[in-house]
């Protein structure tokens, strides 16, 4: 919601939402047994859709010359098996295909949600999915390091033989504290802070336009200020397009380094 | 003019948040401009170049992160 409140131009000329969690937290709409339905979970469903319905008609016919359409959608499955695929993993990615290609058109999708009309909600700027996504990424990585490398996985990286011995206590210690508290942690907040800020700069930016704009016939020629937080939010608006699609990448992209740096643990 | 340090806590979680995003401002900017001038250099690198660079940016910019945490963290308590 871009214009964020239910604001009263008549009778107040700036009026800002009560509180930020306005533009951020939703009314139940409706409840299924204990789950509260609101607006994020339905855009959350919708997006799962979209993808689903994306990737139906774009691989429906498989043609030698596929439609405009469907080489769009080829295109994205080449770059996520190759661009991130292939050259962060290795021969060995097809196994992990399935997983990065479906969060990355997921999270292509509810990111652009941000920029959107009608949406304007980007369904990762509440906690819950990118800490969920992370922490799915956290069991594989951690899963797949133990496995393949069983308790040699913690000792090694926290008593890197590789570092002079002066420093491997402290190399250790960081590496420890990186790869099992940090990684997780920073995954999902990158994704949450950039898209919680740009959502609130989209709001205030264009909110604020209008509302001035809106204003023009009480406060007169001052009101026309909003046309420049106008033009700010239509350029900061193409901006987050590219922060949608970067982020959603490089969530992708770091999923494919941790997977792969549990696999070849030894360097 | 009277009040505790506890009405203060937003402001200085701010403050400290800005305190905290300098070191990583200036790593992210040596990171991305060192990619630079290595595609530039190699342009048949590029995509090497730019997953690494990736990888650097996210390692520094997790201190910034962690501040943005605290921050909310501090500013609601």
């Amino acid at each position: 919601m871009i214009l964020a409140a239910e604001c009263d131009v008549a009778n107040e000329v700036i009026c800002a939402p009560a509180d930020v969690n306005e533009l951020f937290d939703f009314p139940t709409i409706f409840t299924i047994g204990n789950f509260e339905v609101s607006r994020t979970e339905i855009l959350m469903i919708f997006a799962a859709f979209v993808v689903l319905i994306l990737f139906y008609f774009g691989l429906r016919q498989q043609r030698l010359v596929p439609s405009k359409f469907g080489v769009a959608i080829e295109g994205m499955i080449g770059f996520v098996r190759d661009g991130i695929g292939r050259d962060v993993i290795g021969p060995e990615s097809t196994k992990y295909l399935p997983y990065l290609l479906a969060m990355f058109s997921f999270l292509l999708v509810g990111n652009l949600f941000e920029v959107t009309p009608l949406i304007n909600f980007p369904i990762s700027s509440r906690m819950a999915i990118p800490v969920f996504l992370s922490l799915v990424t956290y069991l594989i990585f951690m899963i797949l390091g133990f496995s393949r490398n069983h308790f040699r996985y913690l000792i090694d990286t926290a008593w890197p033989k590789t570092v002079p011995i002066g420093l491997r206590w402290l190399v250790g210690l960081i590496e420890l504290v990186s790869v099992f508290l940090l990684r997780p942690l920073t995954l999902a907040v990158r994704l949450f802070a950039n898209m919680v800020a740009g959502h609130l700069m989209l709001t205030l930016l264009l909110g604020s336009g209008v509302i001035f704009l809106a204003a023009i016939p009480e406060i007169g020629v001052k009101g026309s200020i909003g046309l420049f937080w106008f033009a700010l939010g239509l350029f900061m608006f193409l901006l987050e397009v590219l922060v949608a699609v970067l982020q959603a990448y490089i969530f992708t992209l770091l999923t494919a380094i941790y997977i792969e740096s549990s696999i070849h643990f030894e360097h | 003019m009277e009040g505790n340090i506890a009405d203060l806590a937003p402001a200085l979680a701010l403050i400290g948040y800005g305190l905290g995003a300098i070191g990583p401002g200036i790593g992210i900017g040596i990171v991305a401009g060192n990619a630079i001038t290595a595609m530039a250099r190699q342009p048949e690198m590029q995509g090497t170049i730019r997953t690494t660079m990736f990888l650097g940016i996210a390692l520094t910019e997790a201190l910034a992160l962690i501040g943005f945490v605290l921050f909310f963290i501090a500013s609601a308590g």
